[in-house]
Order: C-alpha cells, then sequence, then structure tokens
C-alpha cells in the first residue's frame, strides 16, 4: 500500500471511530444523552429542523438566511469603504497622518465590544448586526490594504515611472495589484471576524438568525438544535472561507507573493 | 526622538493627528447637542469624566479596574490552557503524518466553530460560572494555535533534518534541536492572533453570562440605560487590547530575534 | 560621431548632508553604448534615478535629445539588476505595460508585443506568470519590455549581476544583437570590468562617494569581441588599473 493511502484510510478509520464511540458512549448512557446527543440524533434533529420551527419559531433555513444577509451585507461594506480608505490612507500622507490616530483608537477595540452601543442605537434589528459586522470587517480591511500598499516594492514604481506612468498610473497599475494578496488576507481576517462577531450579537440581542437559534435552544435545554447549530455554524463559516479563496484565485494572479 | 520632533514632517504628523481627533470629538459633541444622539450618548465630556470617576466609584460590584482585572484572570487561564495543548497537538500533527492523519479529520469538525458560538453549549455542560468562561476562551484561541503550530512544524527544513540524521541524532533531539526552534517563529504568531481571539471571547462570553468583567460592564451600561458605562466599558476594553497585544510583540522580538518572521 | 543625444552637465545629489553624486557631467552619442563603471556603492542608483526623474536632483541639468529629460514625455526605459517584471501580469502582459503606460492604441501594442516577444524567443511561455519562470527568462521578459517601446534611450543597472556566467554570456549577446537592431542608446552601469570592456562603445570611470566622472575610455575594439584576446586583456588591464579604490 502506499504511504499516501495508508493515511487516508487510518483517517477515515480514526474519523468513523471517534463517530462510533461517541454514539456508544451517548447511547449507553454513560454520558446523559442530555449533555451528549448521539450523531444519529444530530442528523434526525439536523432534518427535522429544516421542516419545523420548533423550538426557535423559525426553520433552519431561514436562521441560515438571515446569518448569511447580516454578516455578508455587513461584510460587503466593510470592504467596500474600509479597502479604498486604506489604500488612500497608505497613498496620500495627509489622508494618513489625519485619519491614522483616530483609527489607532477603535483598532484595538474588539468588534464584540460595539454590540452593546449598536443595539442602544439601532435596536435588536438587522442594522445593529449590521453595524457590528461592518466594524469587524472595515478594521481588518483597512490594515492590510494600507500594509499592502506600503509593501509595494520600489523596483516596480521606477518601472512605471521611467515608463512615464502619471502618480494615478503608479497607483492603478502597480501598487493597487502589487497590494492584491495583502487585501485579500485582509478579507479573509474580514469574513472571519463577521462570522464571528455575527454569532455573538445574535447571540446576545435577536429574534433570527443561528445565534439566536442556538441560545433560545439552550434556553429550553434542547442540546440537540444546541449541537446541529453550533455545527452550521462552523460548516457555513468554512463554506464563505473556501468561496473567498476561489475568489482569490481568480483575481489575484500569479501567485501569492512575499 | 527630540531631534524629530520639531522636524516638518513630525510637525504635519501632529498637527494632522490633533485635527483628525478635534473634529471627531466636535462631530461628537455637535451630535450629542443639536441631535437625538444626545438623548442616548453622553458627550465627550461626560464620558470622560465618567470614565476617571469609574477608577474610584464601583459600577455594579467593582471598580473599573476590579471589572478589568477579572476579565484579564479569565483570559490569562484559558489561554495559557488554549495556547499549551495548541502548540502541543500542533507540533505533533506537524512532524507525525501518523499523528495528522489520526487528529485532523476530527479536528477539522470543530476548526471553523467561533469560540463563542460554543457559549450556549458550555452553559448546558458546565452550567454559569468561571469554568464555562474559561472554556469558551479556551475554544476561542485554541483552533488558531493549532493550525499555527502545526504550520510551523511543517515547514521545517528537511536538509538540516537530514544533515541531523546523517549525524547521528536521535528523533527526540532532532524534535527538540530542529523542529521546535523553527517552529517558534509561527507559535508566536498563532499566540497573537489567539490572543486578540481570547479577549473577544471572554468580553462576548461575560455579556452573556457573567455579572462582573468588562463585558458585563458594557452590556450592563445598555440594560440600565447608563450608556456612558457603556463607553467606559469600550474604552478600557480598547485600552487593555493594545496593552496585550503591544506586550506579546515586544516579547516575541526579544525571544526570536534571529527570525525573519519577526521583524 | 553621431549627434549628441544625452547630455548631462553639472548633476549633483546629495540626501542630507551625504552628497552622492558631485558635479557629473557627459554626454552620450546617438546610437552608442555607454557603460559606466565604479565602485560597489558609487552611488549608481542614485545616478540612474536621478536620469529618470524618480529622483529630484538638487542641481546640474540632463538635457535627452536637447530638452530636460521628462519620462512623461519622452521614451525612456529602464532595465533594473533585480527582477522587475510585475509578478500579477503574465509575461505578454509584462511586455505590454510599457506601451500601455504610454497610451498607443491596442493594434499597435499587439503587435509591439509580437515583436518583442520573438526577440526574446519567449512565444512558448506568453501566458506564464513571473513566479512560474527561471530567472534568464525574468530578465529576457524584462529587456523585451524596454524594446518593446523603442525606447530614445535604455538604462540599465546591472541587468545581469544576479545570473550565473554562461547565462550572462548568452544574454549578453543577445542584448549586443538587439541593440544592433535597433540603433537604441544604452546606458549600461555594472561594476564588471570584463562585461564593460565586452559591451561597451566607450567605457566611464567613476569615483567613489562622492561620486565624480573619473576619466572615460574610448573602446574602440573590433565586435564580435574575443574576451582572449590580447587588445581585450590589456583594455580590461587599464580599466581595472582605473578603478582601484583599495
Amino acid at each position: 500500500m502506499k504511504e499516501k493511502t495508508k493515511y487516508i484510510v487510518i483517517s477515515i478509520i480514526s474519523f468513523v471511530l471517534f463517530l462510533v464511540i461517541w454514539d456508544l458512549v451517548s447511547k449507553s448512557g454513560l454520558i446523559s444523552a442530555k449533555k451528549l446527543p448521539a450523531p444519529s440524533k444530530l442528523f434526525e434533529t439536523f432534518i427535522y429542523k429544516i421542516f419545523n420551527k420548533n423550538p426557535d419559531g423559525n426553520t433552519l433555513g431561514i436562521h441560515i438566511l438571515t446569518s448569511l444577509k447580516e454578516a455578508l451585507i455587513g461584510f460587503f461594506f466593510g470592504i467596500v469603504i474600509g479597502v479604498p480608505l486604506g489604500i488612500s490612507m497608505a497613498w496620500f500622507k495627509k489622508f494618513d497622518k489625519f485619519f491614522s490616530p483616530l483609527f489607532d483608537l477603535i483598532k484595538p477595540i474588539p468588534p464584540v465590544g460595539w454590540v452593546p452601543i449598536m443595539i442602544t442605537f439601532f435596536g435588536i434589528g438587522i442594522m445593529s448586526k449590521v453595524s457590528v459586522i461592518f466594524i469587524a470587517s472595515f478594521i481588518p480591511a483597512v490594515i492590510n490594504s494600507y500594509s499592502g500598499i506600503k509593501q509595494t516594492r520600489d523596483v516596480h514604481k521606477w518601472v512605471a515611472q521611467t515608463f512615464g506612468a502619471s502618480d494615478r498610473q503608479v497607483l492603478f497599475t502597480v501598487a493597487i495589484p502589487s497590494a492584491g494578496p495583502m487585501i485579500f488576507t485582509g478579507a479573509r481576517v474580514a469574513l472571519n471576524g463577521s462570522w464571528v462577531s455575527l454569532v455573538a450579537a445574535e447571540l446576545i440581542a435577536s429574534t433570527k438568525g443561528l445565534g439566536y437559534m442556538i441560545q433560545t435552544a439552550r434556553l429550553v435545554g434542547r442540546i440537540d438544535v444546541v449541537f446541529v447549530g453550533v455545527l452550521v455554524i462552523g460548516v457555513f463559516g468554512a463554506i464563505m472561507m473556501e468561496a473567498l479563496s476561489l475568489l482569490e484565485r481568480r483575481f489575484v494572479k500569479g501567485g501569492r507573493r512575499s | 526622538m527630540t531631534k524629530t520632533l520639531f522636524s516638518k514632517d513630525s510637525r504635519e504628523t501632529w498637527f494632522y493627528g490633533i485635527m483628525g481627533l478635534l473634529v471627531f470629538l466636535l462631530v461628537w459633541q455637535a451630535a450629542c447637542i443639536f441631535t437625538d444622539f444626545g438623548r442616548i450618548f453622553p458627550t465627550p465630556g461626560v464620558s470622560l469624566s465618567a470614565f476617571f470617576h469609574a477608577f474610584i466609584e464601583p459600577i455594579g460590584r467593582y471598580t473599573l479596574l476590579g471589572h478589568i482585572s477579572i476579565s484579564l484572570r479569565r483570559v490569562l487561564i484559558g489561554y495559557t490552557l488554549s495556547s499549551i495543548s495548541g502548540i502541543i497537538i500542533g507540533l505533533l500533527m506537524g512532524y507525525s503524518k501518523l499523528a495528522h492523519a489520526i487528529i485532523y479529520p476530527i479536528f477539522s469538525i470543530i476548526r471553523p466553530i467561533p469560540g463563542i458560538a460554543w457559549i450556549p453549549l458550555a452553559i448546558l455542560w458546565i452550567g454559569i460560572g468561571e469554568p464555562t468562561i474559561h472554556f469558551i476562551i479556551f475554544m476561542g484561541g485554541f483552533s488558531q494555535m493549532v493550525m499555527n503550530t502545526m504550520d510551523g512544524a511543517q515547514h521545517i527544513d528537511m536538509e538540516l533534518v537530514g544533515v541531523a540524521k546523517v549525524l547521528g541524532a536521535k528523533e527526540s533531539q532532532i524534535f527538540r534541536k530542529i523542529v521546535l526552534p523553527s517552529s517558534i517563529p509561527y507559535i508566536f504568531t498563532g499566540l497573537q492572533t489567539s490572543l486578540s481571539t481570547s479577549w473577544m471571547a471572554v468580553l462576548a462570553a461575560e455579556m452573556i453570562t457573567a455579572r462582573e468583567g468588562a463585558g458585563w460592564l458594557i452590556i450592563a451600561g445598555m440594560q440600565t440605560g447608563k450608556i456612558e458605562n457603556n463607553v467606559i466599558g469600550m474604552i478600557s476594553i480598547g485600552a487593555v487590547g493594545l496593552v496585550l497585544a503591544t506586550l506579546l510583540r515586544n516579547s516575541e522580538r526579544r525571544l526570536c530575534r534571529w527570525s525573519v518572521r519577526s521583524r | 560621431m553621431n549627434r549628441e543625444k544625452v547630455l548631462v552637465t553639472d548633476l549633483t545629489k546629495s540626501f542630507g548632508d551625504l552628497l552622492v553624486l558631485d558635479k557629473i557631467s557627459f554626454n552620450v552619442a546617438e546610437g552608442e553604448f555607454l557603460v559606466i563603471v565604479g565602485p560597489t556603492g558609487c552611488g549608481k542608483t542614485t545616478f540612474l534615478n536621478s536620469l529618470t526623474k524618480i529622483l529630484d536632483i538638487d542641481s546640474g541639468s540632463i538635457l535627452l535629445d536637447g530638452v530636460d529629460v521628462d519620462p512623461g514625455k519622452q521614451n525612456l526605459a529602464y532595465i533594473l539588476q533585480e527582477y522587475s517584471a510585475l509578478p500579477w501580469l503574465n509575461v505578454e502582459q509584462n511586455i505590454a505595460y510599457g506601451l500601455k503606460i504610454k497610451g498607443f492604441n491596442k493594434e499597435l501594442v499587439a503587435e509591439r508585443v509580437e515583436e518583442a516577444i520573438s526577440m526574446v524567443n519567449l512565444e512558448k511561455y506568453r501566458n506564464y506568470y513571473p513566479s512560474e519562470l527561471s530567472a534568464s527568462m525574468l530578465q529576457r521578459v524584462v529587456i523585451a519590455r524596454a524594446f518593446a517601446t523603442k525606447p530614445d534611450l535604455l538604462l540599465m543597472d546591472e541587468p545581469y549581476g544576479q545570473l550565473d556566467l554562461n547565462l550572462k554570456y548568452k544574454l549578453e549577446d543577445e542584448l549586443l544583437s538587439l541593440w544592433q537592431k535597433t540603433g537604441t542608446t544604452v546606458i549600461f552601469i555594472t561594476h564588471n570590468i570584463e562585461e564593460a570592456v565586452y559591451l561597451s562603445d566607450r567605457i566611464l570611470v567613476m569615483t567613489n562617494k562622492p561620486t565624480q566622472v573619473k576619466t572615460e575610455l574610448i573602446n574602440g575594439l573590433p565586435r564580435p569581441r574575443n574576451v582572449a584576446s590580447k587588445d581585450f586583456v590589456d583594455l580590461r588591464n587599464q580599466v581595472t588599473d582605473l578603478i582601484k579604490w583599495w
């Protein structure tokens, strides 16, 4: 057997064994099913939640859509405003000097910290969540596009300047493309931060969404629904990251640069 | 420093920086006076005086410093546990292909789940109390720690390992002398990102399940309508976050001066 | 001698208290291959960046075709020691880059790119990205990018400094044949004396910082040159003696 196949087989055995032990532990009552529902039970609950609104008032699909909508809207605006701001700060000195101290002030505040203030302003509707997620993605978007532009290599600028490129041309044909990978790193951090703060915001105050679903399920003691919710949160987080990587491969040519 | 303080460039830096902050404060003040914003939100002056008062007068059961040190203690416990176990599992999976094959499939279920999402489960499992908060912080930092360490242990210079083997080094020696040191810069990156997520996790956990701590402070501000407490809380968590990040960056600089990754 | 292409008069540049270029004056004739040699660290990058107006000079003048040099209006191209192919563009796009900056229309860009890409034999690699190319191919991309714009003046800063010897000889010959074909005026900076003697019509020897022109030598050796011939060795030794700064 080839080495690679060997490890794949080990992986599969390990994973199956994990599920079997989990199932046994739960069904034998070693750990009460109230604390650790069996995998088969979770699958049942998952199917059940797709069609049923209990115990939290909405089907799983509605929760997923709500969360995705809030996360993606906030993320979108964070990127659309953060990236140009980061680029401008890196390119125009006065911009940098004006915004940097302000930005340094809000940068270290974790996005979750904004949840209460946003709820006070906007209530528990979609706006409060979107604005927290906006902040969560805006900050890494600014930081990364800023340092991406700052790391533009001089020789690349010189090439453009010698060909007679204007400042604007140097920015658009050299600095921005060369910052591409860093900008995407920023987007990745932003997306991750968006998802985390969304869950936090929904846990704290909301009426719909995956975070709300697991919080409500917790209050009524439906641990199976909590489990399903947590796993779904993980899966959709991973799917969004994967989608972003696909976008990056589509837009950033020539491979990652250091 | 004194020489550059008065140079033209640094005068400009100060000028624009102070202008920026002033504009921010003025907009804040104006919004409080002229719009409805002022009905829910304190002016900069009120916020600032509340901030200094909070050092002496307790909010809830503790003063501001009390809340912060409670949060810090929680972070310290959860973070230390997640760092140690994350480094061990990361090194194992990075160095041994067998361990990777066994652990990774199971780990990859946990990995994309944000630490904060564990809050309801943790409450059901452990109940409300300190261990739950520690667990949430643990889950917040753990995956990042594992991923970064694993990355480091996988990026070792195989030539170096080859040379060591030719010279008759034992597995344990290779691990201690090559794998561990070359993973350290990656471990530090992990320590940094995981510290900031831990700090975020403690806030979220405190907002949901605690009666004290910086997270509680800001949520209580919202619930009791005392928004100035909210503002105080944000200023302090920002400041603490900044101090933590700076401390860690400095210690990295000191400990891995040889590494190219630490600038 | 041909018409005067470049005239540099009293070029002076300092960074703070550090005087780097000290009243440098020289000229270059149209179609001439001028090589500038000097000790390492003699401020050659500063020198070239001043010629291309990337850096502002303190005093003196640089005239190209009788007017102040201006990359926005005149056709300059710069080939650097470091790999300067733009990593996010493939070979074709890299070669087209200068032409696009200069605002040529699409047909002309396509035509020039084809011409340049075949000059350096990279037809097969047109869709490759720099990260997928070898060192010599990268340097060829950069050379093709420069020649595609048919520059009035081509500036080269130790373009082959990082290549191994075989490749270096090969690319030097390629460069010479391109130069002879196109009649471009070249200013080539190096600290490799053999390279200077092999390539040049004329050699300008510079001093250590603050850099001045020490002397110039006309190189009348017939092309193609034989590095082992007596005349070649004599000239090489002569330059070596001039450049000794130790």
